[in-house]
């Protein structure tokens, strides 16, 4: 589509020295005028993830913290360790489970919300709105306390499922159930997010496109699904992309609400990581998160091989 | 470019100097010198966390009038982040002149030589509960002091007690029968204990305790969970929920109180500050439905004893004045004015002669308790080993591991997971 693509410079005379001595006064301006920026970055981004990623090939743990610099080089020994860890393989199996599951889960949601609030609903569309986004800027901590009664062995849920007869479980002490009950917390927090995002790609559909299918005679069904779908999906492609990588690093939820249990059923790799730094474990701890973000990498190559333009 | 320079000198440093004692910098610290009575001076920062960090000040104030020259600043930091600021003042060099600390961290921060050794002839050590001394000592050397302590009791419900006709319990025998008594006399459980999780390690190892089981052999290299004491310990406390004494339901802080005063739960572990919140809950006629007793046990009622300690950091600039102010903190006086103000109980044993505490009916009872309290080894891997404690502790109220298997797998992976030494 970008056909105004870099084409090949007219080839010209070798510049003059003077050109050539311009030139570099020019570069160095820019650099100068970058520094902040560039500065900035080595010292508060590049340095600490450099830094950690070094960490995760030594044996750094809380004694070392008056002398960083001696610590032993143990190559890739942390890494192994936690591949034979069952309690990270554990985590790891519960993230993607939690992935596979809540990012689809999410979107369609959302997709739908989108539609309902973009096409269907024309009385109090603003309330709706506000209703759900208002889950995505309510403090986690308020969020927990509203689930927790609705899921503890007496709370809301429950209480509606014996009125059709039906006894619920202990939600969130339940080995079963805690990780779908997180699952289902997690997509009602993040439907908001997207549904905005999608929201304003449905208004960004040509209309004309619409027309000319209808005279076509495409039905709703065909037009939802050969033009809204393929205009829609730069919007899908990002929603799915930063859906999963915020959910592969799913923490809060279980932070708050589980601590990782009930045996583990709700430990995710972040949760994981973070109880390693807890016990000081921190070369341990960035083995670990390096993994999560390798993890993080391989998905978006995915989300964007499948998803990402079709036509070249 | 620059970033391939930062890992160059990054991994360059640490090929240069790999750790040279193999340990770390705990062990071979010597205590500095003995510390005057001449007044403190200059200028002191403390941290200390929660409650006590927001009313220290009040009792500093008096340390400030007895020593003019002397100038206190307290800083408030919430228990939640306590440990990684410790943890991040230490590795960039900012830390504090005192800080106060969680008992169970000392093992781990000792570890990193940012302590000071406490001074001889500071304090007297025999002073303060035996418990609690050792959870400010590592291997032999004792960082700081214990500031104020905190031990599990048994609350009971003495209606439902006196309507079964049966007395608190002192032996495990009768802790069953007289749990399984409250039942009959209409609380839904018995007594409400952790199936597991967070911290769930601190019901069960004073179990072991009580018959004379312990974490570590004598000399601290060991650790002995594979131990019969052990296997009984996890056995015993899974006998109530197989059972059904037990709820197999973990009470979050706020839901325990409720199921006490509506007499769903007969019983339940906890340390003096339930005392003041069942009075607020439960109203003024709930005092006399309810006290408290030692913890019941077999060859001894041993209990679980943590609490704050205050420890002096090696780069302190005021040392003197530091310790000076930790050893007015651990006077049985300023202990006695430290309870008026925060609640928290004195670590030092002469302050509990004072009525304060002798004539309470709630209070003596912990102050009895903590003569037989102990805390788990001040070892840098403590929060790791008992993180495997709490998990396989479940397992085993869950019935998806047996007692002996649960305490095999938890010897195993503490061994692995090592002392830290």
């Amino acid at each position: 589509m970008t056909a105004v693509a870099t084409s090949a410079p007219p080839r010209s005379a070798p510049p003059s020295p003077a050109m050539r001595r311009r030139a570099r006064r020019m570069t160095l301006t820019a650099w100068l005028f970058a520094l902040p920026f560039v500065v900035l970055f080595l010292v508060f981004m590049a340095g600490p993830i450099v830094g950690s990623l070094v960490m995760s090939f030594t044996d750094m743990t809380t004694r070392d913290l008056q002398t960083p610099f001696q610590v032993n080089i143990v190559g890739i020994d942390n890494y192994v360790r936690l591949f034979q860890d069952p309690r990270f393989l554990r985590s790891l199996l519960n993230t993607f489970t939690f992935v596979v599951v809540a990012v689809p889960l999410t979107m369609a949601l959302a997709l739908a919300v989108a539609l309902a609030l973009d096409k269907g609903i024309r009385r109090f569309r603003t309330v709706y709105r506000v209703g759900f986004y208002t889950p995505v800027v309510t403090s986690i901590v308020a969020i927990a306390i509203v689930w927790r009664f609705i899921l503890q062995p007496d709370g809301l849920l429950n209480g509606f499922l014996a009125l059709l007869g039906i006894q619920g479980p202990d939600w969130l002490q339940s080995t079963t159930w805690a990780l779908p009950s997180l699952i289902a917390m997690a997509v009602w927090r993040n439907i908001g997010t997207l549904m905005v995002i999608f929201l304003a790609a449905l208004q960004g559909v040509p209309r004309e496109h619409h027309e000319a299918a209808m005279v076509d005679g495409a039905n709703a069904w065909q037009r939802f699904w050969n033009i809204t779908i393929p205009a829609m999906r730069p919007a899908i492609l990002f929603s799915a992309v930063i859906t999963g990588i915020g959910f592969l690093q799913f923490f809060e939820e279980p932070f708050v609400m589980t601590r990782g249990g009930p045996l583990d059923s709700t430990l995710s790799a972040a949760m994981y990581t973070f109880q390693q730094f807890g016990f000081g474990n921190y070369a341990y701890a960035s083995a670990a998160s390096y993994v999560l973000f390798l993890a993080i990498v391989v998905l978006a190559l995915i989300q964007f091989r499948l998803l990402g333009r079709k036509e070249d | 470019m620059a970033v391939g320079a930062v890992t160059l000198v990054g991994a360059l440093a640490l090929a240069g100097c790999g750790r040279s004692d193999g340990g770390g910098g705990a062990g071979g610290d010597q205590a500095g010198e003995a510390i005057d009575d001449s007044p403190a001076t200059g200028e002191l920062t403390v941290w200390a966390m929660g409650n006590e960090g927001e009313v220290l000040d009040e009792l500093v104030a008096q340390f400030e009038e007895e020593n003019p020259d002397v100038s206190v600043e307290v800083t408030a930091v919430p228990w939640e982040s306590a440990h990684d600021r410790i943890a991040t003042a230490i590795a960039g060099g900012e830390t504090p002149d005192i800080t106060m600390l969680g008992t169970t961290w000392v093992g781990e921060f000792a570890a990193t030589g940012a302590f000071e050794p406490t001074p001889e002839g500071l304090v007297d050590e025999s002073a303060f509960f035996e418990g609690s001394w050792e959870t400010a000592v590592v291997d032999d050397v004792a960082y700081g002091v214990p500031w104020y302590v905190d031990t599990r009791v048994l609350y009971y419900r003495t209606d439902l007690a006196e309507q079964a006709g049966v007395e608190p319990p002192t032996t495990w025998e009768e802790y069953t029968e007289f749990t399984k008594a409250l039942q009959s006399a209409g609380a839904t459980w018995g007594v409400s204990l952790p199936p597991g999780g967070f911290d769930s390690w601190q019901y069960v190892t004073p179990l072991a305790w009580q018959q004379g089981g312990d974490i570590l052999n004598d000399d601290g290299t060991e650790f002995t969970f594979d131990t019969p004491e052990w296997e009984e310990a996890f056995t015993y406390y899974k006998s109530f929920f197989d059972e059904g004494i037990a709820e197999p339901r973990r009470l979050e802080g706020g839901e325990i109180e409720q199921a006490f005063i509506n007499g769903e739960v007969g019983a339940f572990y906890s340390g003096p500050f339930h005392v003041s919140l069942l009075l607020d809950q439960g109203g003024e006629e709930f005092a006399d439905k309810f006290a408290v007793t030692m913890v019941p046990g077999a060859d001894s009622r041993t209990s679980f004893t943590g609490g704050g300690n205050l420890a002096v950091f090696e780069d302190t600039d005021n040392r003197d004045a530091a310790w000076k102010l930790v050893r007015w903190l651990s006077q049985p006086e300023t202990q006695i004015s430290w309870y008026k103000i925060s609640t928290d109980l004195p670590s030092v044993q002469a302050a509990w002669d004072d009525p304060t505490f002798s004539e309470d009916p709630y209070l003596s009872v912990f102050g009895e308790q903590l003569q037989d309290s102990k805390a788990p080894p001040a070892i840098p891997t403590w929060a790791q080993v008992s993180a495997v404690i709490d998990q396989e502790l479940e397992k085993t109220t869950r019935g998806e591991t047996t007692p002996a298997d649960a305490i095999a797998t938890i010897q195993q992976q503490a061994q692995s997971i090592g002392t830290g030494n």
